[in-house]
C-alpha cells in the first residue's frame, strides 16, 4: 500500500482577511511498512496534514492517493467505513473511551467492522500481551497509567488491522521510559504486521527512533531523510 | 455492545442521570396521581348523578329534547326495550313519564315536576326509598304519590292529605286527578325538595292518558367508559324513531364542569412537564456537548454518524426509561392504595355527599389508557430534548471536535 501525496494545499478560513496556508502545495510518497517520523516547530501544519492522510479532514486542492485511490473525493459515509478499515489513530491524549475496559477499548473498532465476538476477544487479548498489558485488561483507562493508556491505544489502533497508523504526538503526554516502551511496541508492531506508521513530534529521542524522517516548517517540506 | 455503551455511559454522571430520572418519575407520578384521582371523581360523580336524575343514557322520541312535550312519547312495552337490555354493559333500564303539571292543596298551588316510574326499579337504581323521611314508599299500580319536603311544606300537606294535580295530557286532553301522599321525600338540592312528585308509572300513564307509553327510557351502563360505543350501538338498533342522548346531552352543565376540572387539571400537567422538559433537555445536551472529543474520536476511529446517533438515543432512552419506571412504580403502589382505601372526604363536601345518599371518597381511577398518555407525554418530551443535541452531534466536525474547539466553524 502506498500513500501518495500530490500538491496538497490547506488554507484556513480562504475567504477571511487572514487566510492561514497550513500546508502548502505537498508532494510527498509514503511507502507501505514505512516509519515516518513528522517534525517541525508548532504551527508548522503537522497535524493538518496526518489529518488529510487520515481522512479527517478535507484539502483546499491537491490529492491524497490511497493504493491510487484519491480519498479526497470520497463521501463522508465512505470516509468512515475508509478509517475504520484502513486507518488506526493514536491521539496525543490517550483518547480511549472511559468506560470500556482496555479490552472492550481494544476491541471497540474490530465490533464497529462486524467481526465475531471470539475473532475480536482473541485478538484484542493478543494485542494486549503484545503491549505488555497481559492481565491488565479489564481495568478502565482512569485505572491505567499514561504509558499503559497510550499502549492500550496503540493496540487499539492496530487492532482492525489497518494500513497505516496516524500518531499526532504519541508521546508528548509520557515520560522517558514510557515513551521508549511505547516506541520499542510501535516498531516491533511495524516489524511484525509490516502496518505503516506514520507520526508527528517534537521529540528528539522518537527521531531517533524512527527510520524516516521529514522536517516541515511552515507548511513546507523542508527536509526528508533515511536513517 | 452499543446499549451496553449507553448504559455505562449514564453512570459517568451518577447524580446528574438519577436527579433527572427522579424528576421525570416526580413528574409522572404528581400527573398520574391527580388524574387518576379526577377520572375517578368525575366516574363517581357522574355515576351518582346518573341515578340520581338522568340516567347515564336515554331513549326519547325525536322531537322531546327540544319540545319537553308530553306530546312526544316512545312505547312503553318490554317488546320496545328488549334489544336495548340485550346489550351487554346495560345494567338498567327504566321506563319514566316526566312531565311537568300544576299542584294544588286547599290552600295554595305550585308548578311541580311529575315522575311517573316502576317502585322497585327505581328504587332499586337511585336508592330513592332511603330518602323517605315520613309515611311509606309507592306501592306498584296505586293511585298514590310521594312528594319532596321543601314542596310538602310549602303547601302545607302531610302524609294522609290530598294532592291536587291539574294540567294538560296526551292529545290535549286534560290531566286531573287526587291524589293520596303516601309519603315525603327529603333531598338535599332545594330545588329538587321544592318541585318533585313521584307516583307510580301505571299512575302517572292513566294521568296523562299515555296508554302504555312513557317519556324516556332511562338506562345505565356498569362502566362509564361504554356509554359513547353504547350510544352509538342504540342509535343504530332504534334508527330515526328513537333519539339517543347520553349524559353530556342529559346533563350538559356537569358535562362542562368536568371538562373545565380537566382542563384545568392538563394545564398543571403541562407546567409540571415543562419544567421536567427543561431539565431533561439540559442533561441530554451536556451529555453530548461535554462528549464532543469523545464523540470526535469514535467518528474518526470509524464509528458511523448514524451509530453514534443512536447512542445519543439510546442514552436518552434509558434515562427516560428508568424516570418512567420509577414513576410507574411509585405510582402504582400509591395510586393502588389509595384504590382499596380511597380518599374519605371531609367537611361541607362531605356532608352534602352523604345527603345525597352518595359516599363521601375520592375514588381512583385505575386505567392503562391514563398511564400510556404519560408515558406518551415522557416519550414526546424525550424526543423534543433530543432534536438539537442530535442535531448538533450530527454536524460534529471532527477535526474540530478531535481540537477541542467550537464544532460550529469549519
Ligand atoms: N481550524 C483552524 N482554523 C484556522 N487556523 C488553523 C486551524 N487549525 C490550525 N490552524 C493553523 O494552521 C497552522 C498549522 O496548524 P497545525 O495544528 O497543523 O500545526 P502543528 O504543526 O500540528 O502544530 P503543533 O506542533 O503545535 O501541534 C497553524 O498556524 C494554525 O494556527
Ligand atoms: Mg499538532
Amino acid at each position: 500500500m502506498t500513500i501518495a501525496i500530490q500538491a496538497l494545499t490547506k488554507i484556513y478560513n480562504p475567504e477571511s482577511d487572514f487566510p492561514v496556508a497550513a500546508v502548502k502545495s505537498l508532494d510527498l510518497t509514503i511507502a507501505q511498512g514505512e516509519f515516518v517520523a513528522i517534525m517541525g516547530p508548532s504551527g508548522s501544519g503537522k497535524t493538518t496534514l496526518l489529518n488529510m492522510i487520515g481522512g479527517i479532514d478535507s484539502p483546499s486542492s491537491g490529492a491524497v492517493f490511497i493504493d491510487g485511490e484519491d480519498i479526497t473525493h470520497l463521501s463522508e459515509q465512505a470516509l468512515i467505513a475508509f478509517r475504520r478499515d484502513h486507518v488506526g489513530f493514536i491521539f496525543q491524549d490517550y483518547s480511549l473511551l472511559p468506560v470500556l475496559t482496555a479490552l472492550e477499548n481494544v476491541e471497540f473498532v474490530m465490533q464497529l467492522q462486524g467481526h465475531s465476538e471470539a475473532e475480536c476477544r482473541q485478538r484484542a487479548m493478543a494485542l494486549l500481551t503484545q503491549v505488555g498489558l497481559a492481565g491488565q485488561q479489564d481495568k478502565i483507562p482512569a485505572k491505567l497509567s499514561g504509558g499503559q493508556q497510550q499502549r492500550v491505544a496503540v493496540a487499539r489502533a492496530l487492532a482492525p488491522r489497518p494500513r497505516f497508523v496516524m500518531a499526532d504526538e504519541p508521546t508528548a503526554n509520557l515520560d522517558a521510559k514510557s515513551t521508549a516502551e511505547l516506541l520499542d511496541i510501535m516498531q516491533s508492531l511495524n516489524e511484525q504486521e509490516g502496518t505503516t506508521f506514520i507520526f508527528s513530534t517534537h521529540d528528539p529521542r522518537v527521531i531517533a527512533r524512527a527510520k524516516r524522517v521529514i522536517v516541515f516548517e511552515d507548511g513546507c517540506l523542508v527536509e526528508d531523510r533515511r536513517q | 455492545m452499543l446499549i451496553k455503551l449507553a448504559w455505562r455511559n449514564l453512570w459517568r454522571q451518577k447524580r446528574r442521570t438519577l436527579l433527572t430520572a427522579f424528576a421525570l418519575a416526580l413528574a409522572l407520578f404528581l400527573s398520574l396521581f391527580m388524574r387518576s384521582m379526577q377520572e375517578g371523581s368525575y366516574e363517581h360523580n357522574i355515576d351518582n348523578s346518573a341515578r340520581f336524575s338522568t340516567g347515564l343514557i336515554q331513549l326519547q322520541s325525536p322531537e322531546y329534547a327540544t319540545t319537553e312535550s308530553i306530546e312526544d312519547l316512545l312505547p312503553g312495552d318490554d317488546d320496545f326495550i328488549a334489544p336495548a337490555k340485550a346489550l351487554p354493559h346495560i345494567s338498567y333500564a327504566l321506563p319514566r313519564i316526566e312531565s311537568f303539571l300544576l299542584a294544588s292543596s286547599e290552600e295554595r298551588s305550585k308548578g311541580v315536576l311529575v315522575y311517573g316510574v316502576r317502585p322497585q326499579l327505581e328504587s332499586d337504581y337511585s336508592g330513592i326509598e332511603d330518602k323517605l323521611v315520613a309515611g311509606r314508599y309507592l306501592t306498584p299500580g296505586a293511585q298514590q304519590v310521594l312528594l319532596g319536603q321543601g314542596l310538602a311544606e310549602y303547601l302545607k300537606l302531610g302524609v294522609g292529605d290530598e294532592l291536587v294535580l291539574y294540567g294538560q295530557g296526551y292529545h290535549g286532553q286534560t290531566a286531573a286527578g287526587v291524589y293520596p301522599i303516601a309519603g315525603i321525600l327529603h333531598f338535599p338540592l332545594a330545588q329538587l325538595d321544592n318541585q318533585l312528585v313521584y307516583m307510580p308509572l301505571s299512575a302517572a300513564q292513566g294521568l296523562f292518558s299515555t296508554g302504555k307509553q312513557v317519556t324516556a327510557w332511562v338506562l345505565h351502563s356498569d362502566n362509564l367508559d361504554e356509554v359513547a360505543p353504547l350510544t352509538e350501538r342504540l342509535s343504530a338498533l332504534y334508527g330515526d324513531r328513537v333519539k339517543v342522548r347520553d349524559w353530556q346531552s342529559l346533563a350538559p352543565e356537569m358535562a362542562q364542569q368536568i371538562a373545565l376540572d380537566r382542563a384545568g387539571g392538563l394545564f398543571m400537567i403541562c407546567l409540571l412537564y415543562l419544567i421536567v422538559g427543561f431539565a431533561l433537555f439540559a442533561t441530554i445536551l451536556m451529555m453530548t456537548l461535554e462528549r464532543r472529543r469523545e464523540f470526535g474520536v469514535m467518528l474518526a476511529t470509524g464509528m458511523a454518524r448514524l451509530t453514534l446517533l443512536r447512542l445519543v438515543m439510546f442514552e436518552s432512552l434509558l434515562i427516560a426509561a428508568l424516570g418512567t419506571a420509577l414513576g410507574l412504580g411509585v405510582s402504582g403502589v400509591v395510586i393502588g392504595y389509595f384504590y382499596y382505601h380511597p380518599i374519605s372526604l371531609t367537611g361541607e363536601t362531605a356532608r352534602m355527599m352523604l345527603e345525597m345518599g352518595w359516599e363521601p371518597v375520592m375514588p381512583m381511577k385505575v386505567s392503562l389508557a391514563l398511564v400510556r398518555n404519560q408515558v406518551i407525554i415522557i416519550l414526546s418530551l424525550m424526543a423534543l430534548c433530543l432534536i438539537y443535541p442530535l442535531w448538533r452531534t450530527q454536524h460534529l466536525v471532527v477535526v474540530a471536535a478531535l481540537k477541542g474547539g467550537d464544532d460550529d466553524q469549519g
